[in-house]
């Protein structure tokens, strides 16, 4: 599995040549479903690398979502500097805070990791809660600027949000793909293992943790400054909730975690599926989208445990 | 002064509440090490029982306490046997993943049979307030308390002085070993899982006599619970019931003493410095 | 084998087609409305109580009736070749970002030619934002926070007063009461959910105190949804403040109240709002929800100098078999402010609805609430009449107490102690 096959790479190409093509055909809204798609493979994907391959279960990502979102907004807003910077000043505070909290944590494992996660993002959306000079409970508008690249802001189209996380998601991907191929990766399954037989063997269990999470919390807070240049509203309530963290756990789970492709499929089956039952559904007022959320989740965790790319991915291996 | 030792004591009510909430929930994490994310909308079941026995055939909540223990018992049972069961040998992921589907399916259609409205039980045989020195003692928590003791009693008990008690407690220990000495282990997960969510049955009766009731009200209480189960130490009764108390009292004081804005924050944080030091929790 | 596979996978996208392709064979003559509104999840039975506003003011528009609303006794838009409205619905499910996309949709796959509606601000902040970019109306009956007509956006409307005036309604109330009666009120206890909502409400309550000279000796933000507020209450206890504003939707509303009860919490009044008129509100606190004072822009007690209101009450009551709530009087406005720019405007083109809804002037006596009108400031768009009236809860229903002359039962003041009480 180490080297991409000639017949991986036809595969990748055409799905990226779709991905491509695809914004150009449909609709905003459908549009809108891409990118929102992206956003959570991008989360997915950065989840999966501490929670697939390193086996730290964090249901917190949200915090580090947040802070992405709040950081270049806030930076925006008060000193008009380029989001751009502020993605990578989101990206770098997200990861101390990641250290800063993964390190006391180093000793939690499985189900008392996941319930620290959650005790930490809900301390950091309080906080965020309180917190006047960054508009407390009451969010941040983010102005509309003059629609640019530079400005990362363009409105009347939205092909280019679509493009820009589209080359987010293949950078995280790639990221990915270098962290689980590289020592570090090996590390990361050993530690997943046990903690004790990666100590013997040599791995410095706490060091390699930090690691894994820094990168996660990195790639997550760029998600969250997309998102926050892309929706131009941000408050605690709608990008530091468990929600987004336990959508951020569903789509690695479902599309198969411990694979570098997993949740990008798992974002591209649940993220349509929930935004576009919800417009055929949800007027109703009945709730059906939401039942036939939970019982997909249910189904998929029953009778595909390892995720639906597993058996995607067996299905094209079969069909050589 | 007067109105700190009010809050201790309303403290220690909602804790109580809080802990039985956490046994049921730790009963089950520590039998089969699953986390249930659906127990908050079991006891929204439970609340929604007592009501309707309530409206339609006017039974007061507190005597729907039996009936709602076993209709959760039974729900229990039967999440257990065609949906838990089933992942129980699967990647861990899929163990925690699964409660969530289970979660919003039944807050979603709870809503849908019963509509989203917001529902109260006006007037149950026991209401009003009782004076003590100064204290004021709502009626409804106090009686809410005491049920919650008297059933962390009794599951105490059965799991210290029953065959099927002490099996339960024996595949807690020791899967492996409960199994060699002839302990039918997928019985006793299925009991468990009855038992764990006859408990939180028992909570939405007794929460029923002063609380709203609605689809989406398991949120309020799920949240909360987890950080008392991993306080109190995955799969400890005694760690349940103390963090419960525990927690409750943080939540009220701190938020009297300090900002009730951050009364959720300061629980959590505890929760994170007791890690910390004990990464175990409290009687892990 | 093959052959089977081809065939289901072109019957299923047949089928994904004739679904797409549905609705849209529609002969009569239509203008779409899109509104939004959280219709699922936590705050699903508020939505319910919008969109039933909203359809009995469609059907008001669209049948005939013998009511002073406009367009009433007529069936659809005379002006429009007798154009009937048909709104579109969407759910956000409370989430912003469910409002810019569904917004979106609204506009560009469903071709509705204006917004209504969303609720919570934080939704319609979205929501609009998406409006205006799209260059498509927004007019707004049910959001409050002021921030929305304070961005300076050329598409959106507000009909329904924001918090900051009914902030400042609840100080010129205890000013009158003052005035009238003698009776003084120094100091008040603030308490809010902190929320979009809640922290804007509390922030212009802090304000409009220092501008009328009351102290505030309790500022208590709260984490709305809580499962105990026995620490909020002790706060407003030791603070021990005249009069106590609470800010909360239904499910806090519900448990203060009764934390209000058993505490023995006796201030001279309270003046709450948003949670404590909503429909669910008064058959859950029944009669401990008595003497409360809610801050509201409609009250079923209106059809006494207005018979218009009771007209419109009894057709709602007789539809759905629930009384008029405050959440859905204002919903029902925005369908009949739209309707009149769109006659205005014989047109439906954008640009067109919102020159005529600049020069909007409906008169009072058209409506159901105690204004004078409406008619939009030319910069911010907000409906400069719009104002608050205080109802006070006595026997279980909302009577209007305040402003005086619209008053239909004497106001009960300062608060009766829980004790003293049947």
């Amino acid at each position: 599995m180490r080297n991409i096959t000639g017949k991986q790479l036809i595969v990748g190409g055409a799905v990226l040549a779709v991905l491509i093509i695809l914004p150009l055909l449909i609709p905003p809204f459908g549009q809108h479903v891409v990118i929102l798609t992206l956003i959570f493979a991008m989360c997915g994907v950065a989840w999966n690398i501490m929670g697939g391959y390193a086996g730290m279960f964090s249901f917190g990502q949200a915090a580090f979502f947040g802070i992405g979102a709040y950081t270049s907004s806030f930076l925006l807003m008060t000193f008009n500097v380029s989001p751009w910077i502020g993605l990578v000043a989101g990206g770098i505070l997200s990861s101390l805070m990641a250290a800063a909290i993964g390190y006391p944590c180093s000793k939690l494992r499985g189900h008392y990791f996941a319930i620290a996660s959650i005790a930490f993002a809900e301390i950091v959306r309080i906080f965020f809660n309180n917190w006047e000079m960054v508009g407390a409970a009451e969010g941040l508008t983010i102005p509309m600027r003059q629609e640019s690249l530079a400005n990362f802001t363009f409105n009347s189209s939205k092909l280019p949000y679509c493009y820009i996380i589209l080359a987010f998601v293949l950078f995280a991907l790639a990221v990915c793909r270098l962290v689980s191929t590289s020592k570090m990766g090996y590390y990361f399954r050993a530690i997943k293992e046990s903690h004790e037989v990666a100590q013997v063997l040599g791995v410095n269990v706490v060091r390699y943790r930090l690691y894994a999470i820094m990168i996660s919390a990195f790639l997550t807070s760029m998600a969250g400054t997309f998102y926050a240049q892309y929706i131009l509203y941000i408050d605690p309530a709608s990008v530091m909730v468990l929600a987004i963290s336990v959508q951020i756990v569903l789509v690695a789970m479902l599309g198969g975690a411990n694979t570098v492709l997993g949740p990008v499929v798992g974002a591209a089956i649940l993220i349509p599926l929930s935004e576009y039952s919800r417009a055929w559904l949800g007027y109703k007022g009945t709730g059906f989208d939401m039942i036939i959320y939970g019982v997909l989740i249910t189904a998929i965790s029953m009778y595909r445990p390892n995720g639906v790319w597993g058996a995607l991915a067996g299905v094209v291996r079969r069909e050589k | 002064m007067q109105i700190l030792a009010q809050q201790l004591v309303d403290g220690v009510l909602i804790g109580l509440v809080y802990s039985l909430l956490a046994i049921g929930l730790t009963l089950i994490w520590g039998v089969m090490n699953v986390l249930n994310f659906a127990h908050g909308e079991f006891l929204m079941i439970g609340m929604f029982l007592s009501y309707w026995l309530y409206t339609l055939a006017g039974v007061d909540p507190l005597f729907s306490i039996p009936l709602n223990a076993v209709a959760l018992f039974l729900l229990g049972m039967f999440i257990y046997r065609f949906i838990i069961s089933k992942v129980m040998t699967g990647p861990p992921l899929a163990q925690l993943v699964v409660t969530f589907g289970v979660s919003i399916f039944l807050a979603n259609f709870a809503a849908f049979i019963w509509t989203p409205n917001y529902r109260f039980i006006g007037h149950t045989i026991f209401s009003g307030t009782w004076h003590l020195s100064g204290i004021i003692l709502s009626v409804p928590k106090v009686i809410s308390s005491v049920g919650s003791i008297l059933t962390s009693g009794a599951v105490f008990w059965f799991l210290r002085h029953t065959r099927t008690g002490k099996a339960i407690l024996a595949v807690e220990m020791d899967r492996e070993a409960a199994l060699i000495m002839g302990i039918n282990t997928e019985r006793i997960n299925s009991l468990s899982f009855g038992i764990g969510s006859a408990l939180v049955g028992v909570a939405g009766a007794l929460l029923a006599t002063h609380y709203y009731i609605y689809p989406f009200v398991g949120g309020t209480f799920g949240l909360i619970c987890f950080c008392i189960v991993a306080l109190g130490g995955f799969g400890s009764i005694e760690g349940a019931f103390i963090a419960g108390i525990i927690v409750g009292v943080v939540q009220t004081v701190g938020g009297y003493l300090f900002d009730p804005a951050y009364k959720v924050a300061i629980v959590f944080l505890m929760y994170l410095i007791t890690v910390w030091i004990r990464p175990q929790g409290l009687r892990g | 084998m093959k052959m089977r596979r081809v065939l289901m996978v072109s019957a299923v996208i047949a089928m994904a087609l004739a679904l797409c392709a549905g609705p849209g064979l529609a002969q009569e003559k239509v203008i779409k409305i899109g509104a939004l509104y959280p219709l699922t999840g936590n705050l699903a039975a508020t939505g319910m109580d919008c969109k039933r506003g909203v359809d009995l003011a469609v059907q008001i528009i669209n049948g005939k009736y013998d009511l002073n609303l406009p367009f009433a006794k007529t069936e659809g838009i005379p002006d429009m070749g007798g154009a009937k409205l048909q709104i579109i619905y969407a759910d956000t499910q409370g989430d912003p970002k469910n409002g810019l996309a569904e917004a979106e949709r609204l506009i560009t796959q469903e071709k509705c030619v204006a917004l209504i509606g969303a609720y919570q601000s934080a939704v319609t902040k979205t929501a609009s934002q998406a409006a205006e970019r799209l260059k498509i109306p927004y007019v707004c009956s049910d959001s409050s926070s002021p921030t929305l007509t304070e961005r300076g956006f050329k598409y959106f409307f507000r009909v329904s007063p924001h918090d900051g005036t009914m902030a400042r309604n609840q100080f010129e109330f205890l000013k009158d009461l003052e005035k009238k009666t003698g009776q003084k009120v120094e100091t008040i206890g603030l308490v809010y959910e902190n929320t979009e909502f809640g922290a804007n409400v509390g922030k212009q309550e802090k304000e409009y105190a220092k501008e009328f000279g009351y102290k505030v000796t309790a500022d208590i933000a709260y984490p709305a949804n809580s499962s105990d507020v026995s620490s909020e209450v002790g706060k407003l206890m030791a603070a021990k403040p005249d009069v106590i504003m609470h800010a909360a939707y239904i499910t806090d509303a519900i448990l203060f109240t009764k934390t209000f009860k058993d505490m023995n919490v006796v201030p001279k009044g309270f003046l709450n709002m948003a949670g404590y008129i909503e429909s669910d509100y008064l058959p859950s606190v029944k009669a401990d929800g008595d003497f409360i004072l809610v801050r509201s822009t409609f009250a079923l007690d209106l059809a006494k100098k207005k018979p218009l209101v009771g007209q419109v009450a009894d057709l709602y009551k007789e539809k759905y078999k629930i009384e008029m709530g405050e959440n859905t009087a204002r919903s029902f406005a925005a369908p009949f402010v739209l309707a009149d720019a769109i006659s205005r405007a014989k047109s439906t083109a954008p640009e067109a609805i919102v020159k005529a809804l600049e020069q909007t002037d409906i008169p009072g006596d058209q409506m159901i609430y105690p204004w004078q009108g409406i008619k939009f400031d030319p910069t911010t768009h907000q409906n400069i009449y719009a104002k608050a009236m205080l109802v006070q809860i006595q026997d279980q229903h909302y009577y209007t107490v305040w402003p005086w002359e619209a008053a239909s039962r004497e106001l009960v003041w300062p608060f009766p102690a829980w004790k003293d009480r049947k």
